[in-house]
Parts: C-alpha cells; sequence; structure tokens
C-alpha cells in the first residue's frame, strides 16, 4: 500500500521535475519557496494587462461598428475577462506552489501537456502579434509618420528578445517601476476629461439599433485573452495573503473600468459620427473632445503614456510565448528561442498585420472570435481544474500516509528520518536553483 | 568561477551590441540623422478654406530656421481639385513639408460645405481638437488680415480664440464638436463670426467691417495707403444644418447661444436694473459659474434651465447697493435674470426662423424620448420655456 503511494506521488513528481527544467532559471521547481514575483507585483502586472491593448485600436472599431452602444460591448467582455482573472486568482491560491506547466504534466501526462501549451504558445503568438501590431500602428501613424515601419519593428524585437532573455522577475520589476507613472497620467488624464465637461449624456439613447451591437459584439471578441499569460504567475507568485489576491482582482477591475470608461468617453465624442473615427483620433478623442487647444497637445502624454503600457503587455505576451514554446520543445534555450519568435513575429508583422485592412479582416473574422474567448475561458479553469485536482490528489495521499503511519511508528520513524533527509538535499538543490535564478536576474 | 566570468563577458558583450544596434537604428535613418530637419518644414498655424468644396486654402504659416531669430510668419494661397489635393499642393507650393498637425485655427469661408471640415479632420493632419471660426466672407481675407494683425501685435495663432473661448462670452467650437453636433438629431452646429477692425484713413478711430483687402496669395502685409487692421470682434454666430450655412446670430442671440451651449466661463456682461421707477443701465457682472440644463415631460414641453452665480461690479451696482438696502441683491438678480432670459429667448426664436436648434432641444428629445423624437417631433413643435435661476456672490 505504501509503495502504491509512494509510486503514485512518484509519477507527479517525475513527471513534473522532467517537465519543468524549462523553467528552472526561473525557479520553477516542483514546490518552489522562492517565487519569482511578489503580490505587489502580480497586482501591477494585472493592471497593466487589463489596459494596454484595449485603448487603442479597439475602441475605434467598436464605434464603428456599434456606434454609441460600442462600449457596452467592451463592458461585457470585460465583464468576462474579469471572471476568468479572478479563476486565475484561485488556481494560482491552490496550486501548492506548482506551476502551470507541472499542474498541467500532473492531471494531463506528458504529450498532453505539451499539446495544450502548444496550442496555447500559438495563441500567445496571436496576441503578441495584435499588441505588437497596436504599438507600432501608433508610432507609424502618429509619432513617426516619416520613420520606416520596419526598422521600427526590429527596434521593438530586440526589446522583445531581450525580455524573453530575462526572467518572470526581471519583467515584474520592470512592470513596478513603471506602472505607477500610467496611473497617475492616464488617471490625471480622465479627471480632465470630466472636469472639462465632456458631453457623456450622448451615449443616450441606447440600443436603437440591436442588429448592429450584436454584430460588434460577436466580431470583436478576439480582442480578449489579455489576462492568459498571468497563468505563468502560479506557482511562482507569492499570493498567499488573501488581500493580495483581492487587490489582484481590484487592479484587473479598475483597470478594466478605465478601459471601459475611455471608450465610454469616445463613443459619446464620436457616437454622432461614427464615419469620422479613425486611428489618429483616438485615444486623444477624449481630449479633443472637451479640451480644445487651450492645454495644449495634452493626448500626447496620453499617447505616451499608453504606449509604455503596451510596450509592456507586448513583451508580457512575448515572455510567455516564449517559456511556453520551451516547454513544448523541453530546452532552456531563452535566447535561440526569443530569436525565432523575433523573426516569425516580424515576418508576420511586416507581409501581414501592418495593413490596417489585413489586421482588421483578421480581429473581426469568425476564427479569431472563437479562438480567443476559448482560451480566455479555457487557460484559467484548466489551471484551476488541474490545481484541484492535484490539492485533491495530494490530500487523498496525505490521509493514507496518516494511516500508514498509525500502523508502524518504529519503520515510521526511520522513514521520516530518511525523508526529512531527502527534503534538505532538495532543498539544498532548490536553493542552489533559486540561487541561479537570482542571479540569471 | 571561470566558467562564471566567461558568461557574464558574453552577456556584456551582448549587451554592448545591442545597445550599439539600437544608436545605429536611432540615428542612421534619414528622418533622424538629417541636422537640417527643422529647415525641412513648414508649421502651419491658421488655415482658411474657401470654395464649396473647400479646394481653396490659406495657410498662415511660421517658417522656422536654424538661425537665431529667422523663424517668420507669412501666408499663401493655393487652389486644387480637393482639399486633399490643396493640402499636398501647400507643401509643394512653399518647398517644404507643410506641417498641420500643430494648426490651431481653421477659419471657415461663407461658401464651404459642412461636410468637408470632416474630410479636414479625417484626410489631412488637422488634429480634431482645432478652434472654427466663421469668416464675414472669403477665409482668404480673413487669414490675410489676422496675419497682418498677428505681425503688429505679437498674437499668436490661437491665443485670441483661446481667450475667447476661457474668458469672454462667445460660443466658440472646435472641429469635433462642430461635426458632433451637425451630425446630432438637432442637425445643428455653429462657429463664431470673426470680423477683422480696421483703422479709417487719416488714423485715429476704428470701426468693425468685413474684412476685405489684406487677402492671401502672396506674402505682403498690406503696407501703404491700405486700412490697417487694428482688432477684431468676435460678437456674432454663423449657423449650420444639413443644407450648409444658413444666416447669422447677431450680438444679443448669440449670447444666449452660449449661456446653454458653451463652457462659458469668466465673462463679464451687463444688464438694465430698474427700481423705484429709475432705470441704472449697464450694471456689470462677472460670471463665476453657470449651468444650463433642459428638460422634457411626457407632453412634448421643454424647459431649459440656467443656473448662473455672478459677482457684480462697478459704481453703478454700488449706487444701487446704497439707494436700496436690503432689497438689493434681490432687485439685482431680478434685473441680470430678465437679460439673460431674453438672451436665450432671442437665441431660439432667431435660430427657429433660420431652420435651426443651436439649444439642442431636438438632440435631447433624442436622447431620452426617442420614441417621441421619431414619431412626433418637429422643429419649433414643443413649446418651449425659459427659467433663469441667478445667484449673486
Amino acid at each position: 500500500m505504501q509503495n502504491e503511494n509512494v509510486k503514485q506521488i512518484g509519477s507527479a513528481g517525475e513527471s513534473s521535475s522532467s517537465q519543468t527544467d524549462v523553467a528552472q532559471t526561473d525557479g520553477g521547481s516542483k514546490k518552489s519557496k522562492g517565487k519569482q514575483s511578489s503580490g505587489k507585483q502580480f497586482v501591477v502586472v494585472v493592471f497593466i494587462m487589463a489596459i494596454a491593448t484595449k485603448m487603442f485600436i479597439l475602441p475605434i472599431y467598436l464605434i464603428q461598428s456599434a456606434g454609441r452602444d460600442g462600449y457596452v460591448v467592451l463592458a461585457i467582455t470585460s465583464a468576462v475577462e474579469l471572471l476568468f482573472l479572478i479563476i486565475t486568482i484561485l488556481a494560482m491560491r491552490l496550486s501548492q506552489e506548482r506551476d502551470f506547466f507541472t499542474l498541467l504534466t500532473s492531471v494531463f501526462g506528458k504529450i498532453g501537456a505539451k499539446v495544450i501549451v502548444a496550442l496555447f504558445a500559438l495563441f500567445l503568438f496571436f496576441k503578441i502579434n495584435v499588441a505588437a501590431t497596436e504599438t507600432i500602428t501608433f508610432y507609424t501613424d502618429s509619432v513617426f509618420a516619416d520613420f520606416d515601419s520596419s526598422i521600427m519593428t526590429i527596434v521593438l524585437l530586440v526589446f522583445l528578445v531581450a525580455v524573453a532573455n530575462r526572467t518572470l522577475r526581471a519583467l515584474c520589476r520592470l512592470n513596478e517601476i513603471i506602472t505607477p507613472i500610467i496611473v497617475i497620467g492616464i488617471t490625471g488624464i480622465m479627471t480632465l476629461a470630466i472636469i472639462t465637461g465632456t458631453d457623456l449624456a450622448n451615449i443616450f439613447p441606447a440600443f436603437q439599433n440591436m442588429g448592429r451591437f450584436m454584430y460588434s459584439l460577436v466580431h470583436n471578441l478576439s480582442w480578449m485573452g489579455d489576462f492568459t499569460p498571468l497563468v505563468l504567475f502560479v506557482g511562482r507568485t507569492e499570493i498567499k495573503k488573501k488581500g493580495t489576491a483581492i487587490a489582484a482582482g481590484a487592479s484587473g477591475l479598475i483597470g478594466l473600468a478605465l478601459v471601459v470608461f475611455q471608450s465610454l468617453v469616445m463613443c459619446s465624442a464620436f457616437g454622432n459620427v461614427p464615419e469620422l473615427v479613425d486611428s489618429s483620433t483616438n485615444i486623444s478623442g477624449i481630449l479633443q473632445y472637451t479640451v480644445g487647444n487651450v492645454y495644449g497637445r495634452v493626448d500626447m502624454i496620453a499617447f505616451i503614456l499608453w504606449s509604455i503600457a503596451a510596450f509592456v503587455e507586448t513583451a508580457m505576451f512575448f515572455y510567455a510565448a516564449s517559456r511556453c514554446i520551451e516547454f513544448v520543445i523541453g530546452k532552456n534555450a531563452h535566447f535561440a528561442v526569443g530569436l525565432g519568435l523575433g523573426v516569425a513575429l516580424f515576418i508576420t508583422l511586416i507581409f501581414g498585420l501592418t495593413d490596417p485592412t489585413v489586421f482588421e479582416a483578421l480581429m473581426s473574422c469568425y476564427s479569431t472570435s472563437v479562438i480567443s474567448p476559448l482560451f480566455t475561458a479555457g487557460i484559467p479553469v484548466l489551471a484551476l481544474v488541474c490545481a484541484l485536482v492535484i490539492r485533491r490528489k495530494d490530500k487523498h495521499n496525505g490521509n493514507k500516509n496518516k494511516n500508514q503511519n498509525d500502523g508502524d511508528t518504529v519503520e515510521n520513524g526511520a522513514s521520516r528520518d530518511k525523508e526529512s533527509e531527502s527534503n534538505a538535499i532538495e532543498n539544498g538543490a532548490h536553493n542552489k536553483i533559486q540561487k541561479e535564478a537570482g542571479d540569471g536576474v | 568561477m571561470k566558467m562564471e566570468i566567461t558568461k557574464n563577458k558574453k552577456l556584456l558583450i551582448i549587451k554592448c551590441l545591442i545597445f550599439l544596434f539600437a544608436i545605429i537604428v536611432a540615428f542612421l535613418p534619414s528622418t533622424v540623422a538629417r541636422s537640417s530637419e527643422v529647415n525641412s518644414r513648414i508649421v502651419v498655424e491658421m488655415i482658411g478654406i474657401d470654395g464649396e468644396e473647400g479646394n481653396e486654402l490659406t495657410a498662415q504659416y511660421v517658417m522656422p530656421a536654424d538661425a537665431k531669430g529667422a523663424t517668420q510668419k507669412d501666408k499663401t494661397t493655393v487652389k486644387a481639385d480637393t482639399l486633399p489635393e490643396a493640402v499636398e499642393l501647400l507643401s509643394t507650393t512653399l518647398g517644404r513639408r507643410a506641417d498641420l498637425g500643430q494648426c490651431s485655427v481653421v477659419v471657415v469661408g461663407n461658401v464651404v460645405k459642412p461636410e468637408i471640415l470632416g474630410t479636414l479632420m479625417t484626410a489631412t493632419a488637422v488634429t480634431a481638437d482645432v478652434y472654427l471660426i466663421a469668416a464675414d466672407n472669403k477665409a482668404k481675407d480673413c487669414v490675410g488680415d489676422l496675419t497682418d494683425f498677428m505681425k503688429k501685435s505679437g498674437v499668436t495663432d490661437a491665443d485670441f480664440i483661446a481667450y475667447a473661448a476661457k474668458k469672454a462670452h462667445v460660443a466658440t467650437t472646435t472641429l469635433l464638436n462642430f461635426l458632433s453636433n451637425l451630425g446630432s438629431s438637432s442637425e445643428t452646429a455653429f462657429m463664431p463670426i470673426v470680423t477683422v477692425m480696421k483703422e479709417q484713413g487719416g488714423g485715429g478711430g476704428s470701426s468693425g467691417g468685413s474684412s476685405g483687402g489684406g487677402g492671401g496669395g502672396d506674402s505682403q502685409s498690406g503696407g501703404g495707403s491700405e486700412p490697417q487692421p487694428v482688432g477684431m470682434k468676435v460678437d456674432k454666430l454663423a449657423l449650420y444644418n444639413g443644407k450648409g450655412r444658413v444666416g447669422e446670430l447677431e450680438t444679443k442671440a448669440a449670447r444666449g447661444v452660449a449661456w446653454v451651449s458653451a463652457p462659458i466661463q469668466r465673462s463679464t456682461f451687463t444688464a438694465d436694473i430698474e427700481f423705484d421707477g429709475i432705470k441704472v443701465e449697464d450694471v456689470a457682472a462677472q460670471l463665476i459659474k453657470k449651468s444650463s440644463k433642459i428638460t422634457l415631460n411626457k407632453n412634448g414641453k421643454v424647459t431649459v434651465v440656467v443656473n448662473a452665480k455672478l459677482e457684480p461690479f462697478g459704481d453703478r451696482y454700488n449706487r444701487i447697493q446704497r439707494k436700496t438696502d436690503d432689497c438689493s441683491a434681490d432687485i439685482i438678480r431680478d434685473g441680470f435674470e430678465k437679460r439673460i432670459k431674453e438672451e436665450i429667448e432671442a437665441a431660439y426664436l432667431d435660430s427657429l426662423g433660420l431652420g435651426c436648434d443651436p439649444l439642442f432641444i431636438g438632440r435631447q428629445f433624442y436622447r431620452y424620448m426617442p420614441d417621441f423624437f421619431n414619431s412626433s417631433y418637429t422643429l419649433g413643435g414643443p413649446s418651449v420655456e425659459f427659467e433663469v435661476n441667478v445667484t449673486l456672490k
């Protein structure tokens, strides 16, 4: 009986240890005590992920397709995303310090986990393309009109490959530094939009054309899934305190509320003239509608703050995709994978998505509108289910061990000594891994 | 240990290479590396649009130069088949790229179709937050006169209209606001008319009059015996509906529109106050804060409510205070309420005659009673009441 138990635990451990060699420099061991990110860092990452890809092109598509009801579409999809963010946070709390890859391997086995992660990597590649296209479109349209977009893409890729070479901890620190500036800036601009007399009543009357609204809802689902890379934080984040989990949820809620509010203001600004909205009248539309030239080009401040957030979110997707690919190929090759991913991204961007028509077609087609919600819901749910299954297994094994222990104290004492000895060795090895990860940072 | 050093060295080399690459990328492209970047563009501060299709463009521009004090303000006019072509032609004519992103005022000629302004926003680099002003006649003449006046007075591009938006009782509008209003269910929009005042021959006094002379098309600033611009008046409104520019609102009605439909603040205005059979004319007050609201009831009746907080000042106000003791506040308040009400009524009735709704009553019906709007609403159909509540500081 005891042997059976040991075998059971061993099988899970074996598969996990064989899978987590990829994540070793990230400290992704079976049960790691040292974390890659603190709870505070996770909270700020959630905020960035909430705002970055929903503030530039998406409001334009929503206004063009749903008119003054565009913000409702965004509010609905945001509510769904928030729900699955909460599920991700729950998974993090229940994962018992196992990372996402380990959880999947424990439940679905090595092959099953690799298939799931490969599909997830493809989805993340799609999301990198969306985020990168937004950023490049902004810079080519509004900032450096004469600058060659391919050179701009190379600069972006250098940044992304560099990020892929770093650890999650480094990315979190970057977020920690820049998020307060973004929060203060965007909050200030939104406040300015309110106090300068935005005519928010222009969003009325609502739902005058339900057909148009439903069309917009169905065709803009491909923008979902911004929180999916957060599953990489499972088992790597210090989120034991209930307060941290609540703060992360609140951060997502505030971020999404800001995005919906920005969209609402744009809908009220362009609700009467949806045909006039384009990529040059996006985020700054809020201010152009109300402020006038009295305060100068304050819209540029909004643009810059937004673009920083978009950079970081693109990096987050890139990091997550590269780690997923490394898991699938079973090699810990950050630079090579990052470079390969960068080249693939360069090809899709330059030969496809920098053309606005292609990008619009991709974002509004049925297949992406089905795939994105599927991953938005599927990945957090998978993480949660796996965490629950493992938890149950552990509990079950714990009870069995307890019964065994009651039976034979002598044997038990000896085995406990042996176990503590092996734990000490394991901890020592783990500390070494953590140290390496720390050095890498 | 040796391995670690090698690894660190490798990392350092990679970092240096990346940094070097970034520097090369940042400085090699011709747009960045060219030291004469400032000489390659012209900053357009104001444009005037003429012609039904908006195909005649007058630009007031500054030509920056890298030499100290070399910047100069001037104007030019181009004509093409369409507005985007005219913008392109502007660059060709001036020999530099005309940068419209910094343009802060668009002067609209009297025959320009309003939908052209939509093209201006979407097909050119003009931003949505530029102020719109209407010319009495041709925008070309107005831009010419304004350029001459600006050269003389040192006023920069949007100073005067920005002042009107914040400190004067003028209903200003931005490009996006104008188009949004016109695209609303009220189908009405407005912009202030700027009249350049010129000194009469022989010097001395100045008088308002439609801008003439000065005109664009060249770089002359109207010397010789040409009357020189000495100032500008912004007291009338040009009204637009689906048919284009349909008329003007005179000062009183234009002020009424500002009370209801514009974010005015800190403006100064006067009212005649009557008490004990005595009439004190032009008692002055400064607007501290105002708000307006249009309420609808189910029978299709409308109440336009304006709340204003005023601070009376001046010797006439002091005279009334001395003579009336305790009841002075009520008397003054009533006087100002009456004046504001007259202005709003004038705005409503005058614009009704032009087939316009600058108080946006129709839009309010569409927002909150869409069924009534779609089935029964007609311009001037609902009975409208005006309520003005003044509080004195």
